[in-house]
């Protein structure tokens, strides 16, 4: 009887998702009708969506490799950080193919100090990592100035001028989608603007970023060596009385969380844009952990969440985007209202409320003015993330043993 | 396909604390071999060094003959070795498949095979198991299904099973029991660890005891008594229950009047209770669990409160009192789940000596902390009540269960109580503290205390007792004359089969 229904379980979650999903394109499609912003969905404003989301995607999943075998990683902005001098440095002298591998090495290198500190001398995870972070910033600023400082198109803090690496546009769908998505239709000119935005001027790190989700989903859920390195987050001791070296696990994840990260910098430095600054990734490390809790420490929901956060982002980079923050607000009201409503009928009834008066002040606000001061909007993607983890956070489910010290010889 | 395991003398140190010397084990092809003793006799730490997790220092185990030493569980389970522990070794957030695979994934993979073979097992020993079910929704019996499934999985040829009946109710134990009796037929062994000498008896073919870290001999099942058995396990005579002299007065230190609780969803967990408890008395309270103990103590502490009805204790009405505030009035508190609520396991066990009396001396002078007293204080307790532990500064978690009952007893009879209220004061504990804790009660009624006791062990309950009420459905249904009664009528009543 168990297994049927563990089954049918699964089963109503996907049919759930799918729906939920439907919803929201449907929701995105009306409320871009009804206020008149087409560029909440056109093409460019997508693949800018897209292009924020990535290094978000990066950071995200570099969080999920490291708690999934029981290390918070909060270090990750600092991993970033060296990852985007590192794309700078190693493209610059070597060719684009190694910036992203010299990305991904520092990162790994900021992974390898905080293994060392929290799995073999059981420092504190948060500690740790904070320190990584103010590391990072600091020795990113160094190295920047020791060796940009003389490059032609560098400078004490910057640099321009590396190679990139290429783009790609596929035939065909991308020009077909994009004359669908000129046309303005409800639901499915939205659709194909999406479909245009994903096809046209795709970076090849980009399709790397995509790859590495399936890869993390497919490594810790269908592998035995992703099974070890689960059971290691979720109950060390009992792993090791089943002859998993726990501590070899738990460095493999964090190396491996540290090089997501270093490539999450990379993306930035390569992608987002074409030059390199010190403190370029600006919190992105924290949202990208946002994501991953938002995501419910599972690949699918790291993406969901970091395609949210990314079109936030990517709004919030858009010249001239007072009006389309100022539709973003009715969309917010909306999706909270639906919120609220489910949270009533699931007898949440306080929540309801104050979901709800949430929602009615961001209809006032949408009511009464037409654009939303240019002042605000640069934080978008940080209120959103504030709103979407305080009402996310609720049912979520952190490995059991994520940030617990473990010491080798205490089980039983 | 059955092996045979000899330890032989096996010694381990902790730092200041020996916890095996000189241990000789054997263990026969195709049996279940018990190993029993106190809490803190050194079984445990034998298992871990047996399983691998820790090394020993001196000894040597061998299998078939031939000398083999572990270095970590991997190589125990290699010989056909498994072991189950105490506290399941699970992870709540994987699925039965996903905790049983894991670490022998190169046996059958982590897909279908496995998935085939952990139904095969499962339904030869009807264990009744879903390998996709998520651990966490299993109940205890179950998870112990997985974990023996587990070792069985591996290919185990002796199981160790660690007090495994301590987490099981009665039925549970016999199916437990009929699943190892499939096991041996199947020509596995078991080594059997507990301290509940009627399940010994039950099931062994060979039983070793330990005592203080050692093996000191060994019983034949067929012949050896219950009350042999102990002799061995405590080294010296058996104590029993039985209070002499009558000390009761008439001056009532606790008095209950009507008093009802009512839970969340408004329903009577007690019911118009009314009871007297006066100096040098000790009340007995028996029961099925669930009847209303827990609450009828809980109301008394302040920790619920009373729907209708008055408390008063020595004559000062208690009723609205917070916990904090009976306490000071001179109420000492064991409570049934150590763990929950008598100490904080890790801070050691000065700081715990603090807990409950935060607001008197010796603890605290003026308006702070007073850790010098705290620390004489303890010392005192650790010497009066024999509170085997390397140090105070040692944590809670650290002592054997009965020993930090024994150490929550002292505290609890520091301050000059009146009345002491104890739930399953022995409840886990083995049979020396036992005895210990036992003296302490008549000790407590000696000096005048009145004493609220709570118990399941009805001997307990009939030896300590000078009155014996039994509650059911909240309700007090009986008085008994522990003189008088025996344990099958207080059963009756207690299941409301007929009251007296």
């Amino acid at each position: 009887m168990t297994g049927t229904t563990a089954l049918s379980r699964a089963r109503t979650v996907r049919y759930t998702t799918i729906v939920v999903a439907l919803a929201a394109i449907v929701t995105v499609s009306a409320v871009r009708i009804v206020t008149g912003a087409d560029r909440l969905t056109t093409p460019g404003t997508l693949r800018q969506a897209l292009i924020a989301a990535c290094p978000i995607l990066l950071a995200g999943l570099g969080g999920l490799w490291a708690e999934r075998a029981g290390i918070v990683n909060i270090g990750l902005e600092g991993q970033m950080l060296l990852g985007t001098w590192g794309a700078a440095f190693f493209a610059y002298h070597h060719g684009w193919l190694a910036g992203i591998v010299g990305a991904a090495v520092m990162g790994l290198i900021g992974g390898l100090v905080h293994a060392i500190a929290t799995v073999s001398f059981g420092v504190d995870h948060i500690i740790s990592g904070v320190a990584l972070n103010i590391i990072g910033l600091g020795a990113v600023g160094f190295l920047a100035k020791s060796y940009f400082d003389e490059l032609s198109g560098g400078g004490p803090r910057n640099l321009s001028g590396y190679p990139t690496p290429p783009t790609l546009t596929i035939p065909g769908i991308s020009d077909g989608a994009r004359s669908l998505a000129d046309q303005h239709w409800f639901v499915v000119s939205d659709v194909s603007a999406a479909v245009a935005g994903a096809t046209t001027n795709l970076s090849i790190l980009t399709i790397l970023t995509l790859a590495l989700a399936l890869l993390t989903a497919w490594a810790l859920w269908r592998t035995s060596f992703g099974l070890r390195l689960r059971s290691c987050g979720e109950n060390p001791q009992a792993a090791e009385t089943l002859g998993v070296n726990v501590y070899l696990y738990k460095y493999v994840a964090v190396l491996v969380s540290g090089a997501f990260a270093g490539l999450g910098g990379a993306y930035l430095t390569m992608v987002s844009s074409s030059s390199f600054t010190v403190g370029q990734t600006n919190g992105r490390g924290y949202i990208g952990l946002a994501s991953m809790i938002f995501g419910n420490w599972r690949p699918s929901g790291v993406l969901t969440g970091a395609l949210m956060f990314g079109y936030a982002d990517g709004i919030s980079l858009l010249p001239k985007n007072g009006p389309l923050v100022h539709a973003l607000l009715l969309l917010v009201a909306v999706f909270l209202l639906a919120y609220s409503v489910f949270k009533f009928r699931a007898g949440e009834l306080t929540t309801a409320i104050v979901v709800a008066v949430i929602a009615l002040g961001a209809l006032v606000w949408y009511f009464t003015t037409t654009r939303v001061p240019s002042a605000f909007t640069g934080m978008t993607p940080y209120v959103i993330t504030l709103f979407v983890i305080s009402v996310a956070s609720q049912r979520l489910r952190m490995p059991a043993a994520d940030g617990k010290p473990y010491r080798r010889g205490s089980a039983g | 396909m059955t092996i045979e395991v000899e330890l032989a003398g096996i010694g381990k140190r902790f730092p200041g604390v020996i916890a095996n010397h000189d241990v000789s084990l054997r263990i026969r092809p195709g049996t279940v071999h018990a190993l029993i003793g106190e809490n803190g006799a050194g079984k445990s730490t034998l298992m871990k060094i047996l399983y691998g997790v820790q090394p020993a220092d001196e000894g040597t185990i061998s299998v078939d003959g031939q000398h083999r030493s572990f270095a970590s569980p991997t190589d125990a389970i290699e010989v056909g070795i498994g072991m189950v522990f105490q506290h399941f070794m699970l992870a709540d957030n994987l699925t039965v498949l996903e905790n049983i695979v894991l670490g022998a994934e190169k046996l059958h993979g982590i897909g279908d095979g496995a998935r085939t073979r952990i139904k095969e097992i499962s339904a030869r020993f009807g264990f009744g198991l879903e390998p996709d079910q998520l651990v966490e929704r299993l109940g205890v019996a179950d998870r112990q299904r997985v974990e023996i499934l587990k070792v069985l999985y591996r290919g185990a040829e002796l199981i160790i099973l660690d007090e495994p009946t301590a987490v099981l109710v009665p039925q549970e134990v016999d199916a437990l029991f009929s699943n190892l009796r499939e096991l041996v037929a199947d020509g596995c062994s078991v080594l059997f660890i507990s301290h509940k000498l009627d399940e010994v008896l039950a099931i062994a073919d060979d039983i070793t005891v330990m005592r203080r870290g050692t093996t000191v001999g060994t019983a034949d099942p067929r012949t050896a008594t219950k009350h042999q058995l102990a002799e061995l396990m405590v080294g010296s005579e058996l104590p029993s229950p039985e209070t002499s002299e009558r000390t009761v007065t008439d001056q009532v230190v606790l008095a209950l009047d009507g008093v009802t609780v009512t839970d969340d969803l408004g329903r009577d967990r007690l019911t118009d209770v009314s009871l007297a408890v006066h100096r040098g008395e000790v009340v007995g309270i028996a029961g099925v669990e669930g009847n209303g103990q827990t609450e009828l103590v809980e109301v008394v502490m302040g920790m619920l409160r009373a729907a209708s009805g008055r408390i008063t204790l020595d004559g000062q009405d208690i009723t609205r009192l917070s916990t904090r505030k009976v306490r000071e009035l001179g109420v000492g508190f064991v409570p049934e789940d150590r763990h929950r609520h008598g100490l904080v396991l890790d801070f050691p066990l000065w700081e715990n000596r603090i807990l409950g009396h935060q607001t008197k001396p010796p603890v605290v002078k003026g308006p702070l902390l007073n850790p010098a007293g705290a620390r004489t204080d303890a010392r005192r307790i650790v010497e009066e009540f024999d509170v085997r532990t390397p140090g105070i500064g040692t944590t809670a978690r650290a002592l054997s269960g009965g020993n930090q009952q024994k150490f929550i007893v002292g505290r609890e009879m520091s301050g000059d109580p009146i009345l002491l209220i104890a739930s399953h004061p022995t409840r886990g504990v083995d049979v020396g503290a036992q005895a210990a804790i036992w003296d302490h009660v008549r000790a407590a009624r000696r000096e005048g205390l009145g004493v609220l006791l709570v118990s399941a062990d009805l001997d307990e309950l009939i030896g300590l007792s000078d009155r014996i009420e039994v509650v059911l459905r909240g309700r007090l249904t009986g008085t008994f004359d522990p003189s008088q009664v025996t344990a099958q009528d207080l059963g009756a009543a207690m299941t409301g089969g007929s009251a007296a």
